[in-house]
């Protein structure tokens, strides 16, 4: 069944006729009055509004309100917090929010729903689960769960139930430059854009999309140390207000932008020679590979004056190595997002900024951190972990494709899930357990995912409100918010080791669980409760550090405890800090620096700018390469999407507080287009192509270009139970293809569409 | 002496985001269908490619010579020494007086309480225990600065002493001790 928006409507229009919602069976509304109670007194905790999970300082005021600040103890996120994490408490207490067990009544889908005891969830769940291990094999329940929320948890689950089949929302979001940076660095790699003295921006737009320290770090860099920012982005955002420069690049162009800058450093003489000589595999058949990529063939791709990239780039080398190229987060503009992350990244090796004041750096957690100083400055936490789990013969439905292997330890290719049900590739699906993860605003194609849930057996959702996503499940099981959960300390070294915890603010509202509880429940129910030996999150904890109680104590009143002084291997200064704090420190180079104890786990040991690894998994890709790419019909606008600071992606559009400052998202259309058409601000508009249909309003801005039309992504939801996010603007998933990218795995966010009034 | 708080939005540091809007909310209790302070993010002004947004925060601009104060019958709105435009809910007897001798129109009836409401610097709760305002101690970005400006050695002091600033409607004679720092890019050049 394919639901359009018409027939959704008509829907809603009978379920929110008499305030049928407020009767929303599980809600806060049906439990009745709600009490806040909890710690008077701040409790260091972290956000969980969005996935940056900023450090935070909360407190039970009078009763009734919770006020939620910044941790300062965290340096680098200076006691902020954003709209969406000071809205937490909004959250909280939301009417509308779930706090009971719930179990399908009526069709899927269609919101009828019984409040149910977690004991007949827990039954439901193990009875459907095993007989469909019994009968078609563990590997066919698929289990996916946003990754940061408890993700473990859930993963451990699936591992002795007998499934390989794990996923995190990562190819639907930060995947690009993670398998970029394992092809190229072997590993994650961080930006110092706090020190960093000029910044290009690919559309990597930190001031709507906060991420609270980096955020922070550039605004301090700009304003403060009078770094130049330089945004390429087809719409005028706030970073590209922000920017000194800003050019309108053509959509999906920015490798080829990226590649003439590399052409560039070459070609002009830009490039450190020593540090590729000495840490750079590949480098000649990539240099071979850029020669014709001249900023003037750039600039009949992308839009973007050839001169200009010149003097960008002529400029930026200049700066380095206190300069970097921002190699950005969630993607993906087309389907070369494997070439565009990893040109991005070579244009900062090109430069030599690698482990330099404000490049690019490797975190420094405690056993390296330490190794380094001779000394235990900060003590190492232990993993948990079981023995002798039940061994998994079953491969992973994403590993139909060697191209994707970066990707299986990382998250896998979400979007497989639908293959493997639809079209039992490589093997049929029969159920889904879904934590914290909303695919059907995140993932593309929503048709398909309506299509997919309604074929599978079971499916079991975990999560705060009855998303579109959940709407789909046979048994709902409320999470308790973070406002009410424990969880185990986090790993948050950069420069330094650092850890910090979540912990309990206000004692639980309803009959909620956290979701690590609730794993645990089913894997007794499933009778497997022997792999899950611990009895609460204190145990958790204790074991991490190593029954430290003075150590454990101190991370949880503090909320944020670092360790030493920042490093960065190749930074005199930096380096000649640590030696004279720690005695016993490694003995510096005769550079005054740790550059010769630069390492990369990738099969040379080098940064890998052209990969054989990268060559046998996915054959002509071995080296970056521009490839041309076809995103849309000729008579359609390119569609892009991105993030805004009141919400965040698809999982906050019903918060009280944040709706009120947002629940619509209008069309970007430049005047020219809107003018061709007869369409001005505020009309409606109907937006469709191939994938689907959406109606919405239009906003006739010259902040975007004339091929273009943009949307804030998240809205639109289409079920009945979010009232205030439910047929509000448009539903980008509805809009978008499901293709996936070639290395990466990830879902493309670039698409056509027309557009006409109505 | 007497303490003169003002307050300085750089709107070059600012970036629309609304942590100002929620934190304000979240202190004072600010009924959904109002707000004592937002920040609208307006345009973008100019020409294609060359375009700039502006910041505008609309929030009570604490004049030194308020409309507001001057209107009021009964002394409810009122100003002490701490020189912050203040309510006294007990002597007002809602005519409205002031919300409609507001030339920034940032006074409004609060539903819950049924008298005029707006920004006090969060007087009563943060800056009483010795806090900055809600707004100020939040911002992501730091284009919030607060403090008096009879202290010369305060951030706030050292900021309008070097930086460009401007305030809203000076030709009204009201002296806002909302100070502004325009936008390079936009905004109105001092």
């Amino acid at each position: 069944m394919k639901l359009d928006r018409r027939t959704f409507i008509k829907g809603a229009g009978a379920g929110t006729a008499g305030c049928a919602l407020a009767a929303l069976p599980g809600s806060i509304a049906a439990l009745g009055s709600v009490t806040v109670q909890g710690s008077e007194e701040s409790v260091a905790s972290s956000c969980e509004m969005c996935s940056t999970r900023c450090p935070i300082s909360a407190r039970v005021v009078n009763g009734k309100n919770v006020s939620i600040l910044g941790n300062k103890n965290a340096k680098s996120f200076g006691g902020a917090v954003c709209a969406r994490g000071g809205a937490g408490h909004s959250l909280l207490y939301d009417k509308q929010r779930i706090v009971k067990p719930l179990k399908r009544v009526g069709e899927r889908g269609e919101g009828k729903w019984a409040e149910i005891e977690w004991d007949e969830a827990y039954s439901l769940i193990a009875e459907n689960l095993n007989k469909i291990k019994a009968k078609h094999g563990a590997e066919s329940v698929a289990f996916s769960s946003k990754s940061g929320s408890l993700e473990g948890h859930l993963f451990h689950l699936a591992k002795t139930f007998g499934s390989p089949n794990t996923f995190t929302h990562a190819s639907t979001c930060p995947a690009g430059y993670v398998v970029a940076a394992k092809a190229i660095f072997g590993g994650k790699i961080k930006r110092d854009l706090s020190n960093s003295k000029y910044i290009i921006n690919f559309g990597h737009n930190l001031y709507e999309g906060i991420n609270m320290s980096e955020t922070r770090g550039m605004m301090n860099a700009q304003m403060e140390k009078g770094a130049k920012l330089v945004v390429f982005e087809p719409r005028f955002s706030i970073v590209a207000d922000k920017a000194d420069e800003w050019y309108a690049i053509k959509p999906g162009t920015d490798v080829a932008v990226a590649l003439a800058m590399c052409h560039t450093l070459i070609a002009d003489d830009l490039y450190d020679k020593d540090f590729v000589a000495r840490y750079v595999e590949g480098f000649d058949e990539f240099a071979k590979e850029v020669k014709n990529y001249t900023p003037e063939w750039a600039e009949a791709i992308s839009d973007v004056p050839a001169e200009d990239i010149r003097r960008i780039t002529h400029e930026y080398a200049a700066a380095a190595p206190h300069a970097l190229v921002d190699f950005g987060h969630r993607a993906s503009f087309t389907t070369e997002e494997f070439e565009m992350r990893r040109a991005l990244y070579a244009a900062n090796v090109l430069v030599g900024n690698i482990e330099r004041k404000g490049g690019l750096y490797f975190g420094k957690k405690a056993s390296k951190y330490n190794k380094f100083a001779g000394e235990s400055v900060a003590p190492t936490l232990s993993k948990p972990g079981v023995k002798n789990l039940p061994k998994i013969d079953a491969k992973r439905i994403d590993m139909v494709d060697e191209q994707y292997s970066l990707l299986w330890s990382s998250g896998g290719v979400y979007q497989s899930i639908l293959d493997a049900t639809l079209n039992a590739v490589p093997y049929q699906l029969h159920g889904w357990v879904m934590s914290r993860t909303n695919p059907m605003q995140t993932m593309t194609d929503r048709a398909r995912i309506v299509e997919s849930m309604q074929k599978l057996d079971f499916v079991v959702a975990c999560d705060l409100y009855i998303t579109e996503s959940a709407a789909y499940a046979d048994v709902f099981l409320p999470e308790s918010t973070y406002l009410e959960r424990d969880e185990e300390i986090k790993d948050k070294s950069g420069k330094n080791p650092a850890y910090y915890v979540r912990q309990r603010v206000v004692d639980t509202i309803g009959d909620t669980k956290p979701s690590w509880q609730i794993w645990k429940d089913v894997a007794d129910k499933l009778g497997q409760g022997e792999y899950f030996p611990w009895d609460n999150m204190q145990t958790l904890q204790m074991f991490q550090v190593n029954k430290d109680v003075k150590l454990l104590d101190k991370i949880k009143r503090d909320g944020w405890v670092s360790y030493g002084k920042p490093l960065m291997l190749r930074e005199p200064s930096m380096v000649n800090t640590f030696v004279s704090e720690y005695p016993n420190a490694i003995t510096p180079d005769e550079d005054a620096t740790y550059a010769s104890h630069m390492s990369f786990k990738t099969p040379s040991g080098k940064i890998e700018l052209s990969s054989s690894k990268v060559e046998k998994m996915a054959p002509g890709r071995g080296v970056i390469k521009y490839r041309e790419v076809n995103m849309k019909k000729a008579d359609e606008l390119f569609f892009i999407q991105g993030k805004v600071a009141v919400h965040t992606n698809g999982a906050t559009q019903n918060v009280p507080m944040l709706a009120n400052l947002m629940s619509d998202n209008a069309l970007w259309i430049h005047p020219i287009t809107a003018g061709l058409m007869g369409i001005s601000s505020g009309d409606k508009i109907r937006i469709y192509n191939d994938t689907g249909s959406e109606e919405g309003h239009a906003l006739v801005t010259p902040g975007i270009r004339p091929d273009t039309v943009f949307a804030y992504m998240g809205c639109g939801s289409k079920n009945k139970e979010l009232a205030r996010a439910t047929g509000k603007g448009i539903h980008c998933g509805n809009l978008l293809p499901h293709v996936t990218s070639p290395v990466t795995g990830m879902n493309l966010h670039t698409t056509g569409v027309k557009i006409a009034k109505i | 002496m007497t303490k003169r708080y003002v307050l300085v939005h750089d709107e070059n540091k600012c970036i629309g985001c609304q942590a100002c809007n929620v934190a304000c909310r979240s202190e004072n209790n600010v009924p959904e269908s109002v707000t004592r302070i937002q920040v609208r993010i307006e345009g973008p002004y100019g020409n294609f490619p060359n375009l700039h947004f502006k910041y505008n925060r609309v929030s009570c601009e604490q004049c030194e010579d308020a409309p507001c104060v001057k209107v009021c019958p009964t002394g409810a709105a009122y100003v002490n020494d701490d020189g912050i435009v203040s309510i006294n809910e007990k002597k007002c007897v809602g005519c409205l007086y002031c919300i409609a001798a507001c030339p920034y129109k940032v006074r409004f009836i609060n539903p819950e309480t049924r008298v005029p409401d707006k920004c006090d610097f969060c007087k009563e709760s943060r800056l009483a225990r010795g806090e900055d305002p809600a707004c100020v101690a939040v911002c992501p970005t730091q284009a919030l600065a607060f403090g008096d400006a009879n202290d010369l050695t305060s951030e706030v002091s050292q900021l309008l002493d070097s930086k460009n600033h401007y305030q809203h409607k000076v030709n009204l004679g009201t002296k806002p001790r909302v100070y502004r720092i325009p936008s390079r890019k936009g905004g109105i050049k001092v």
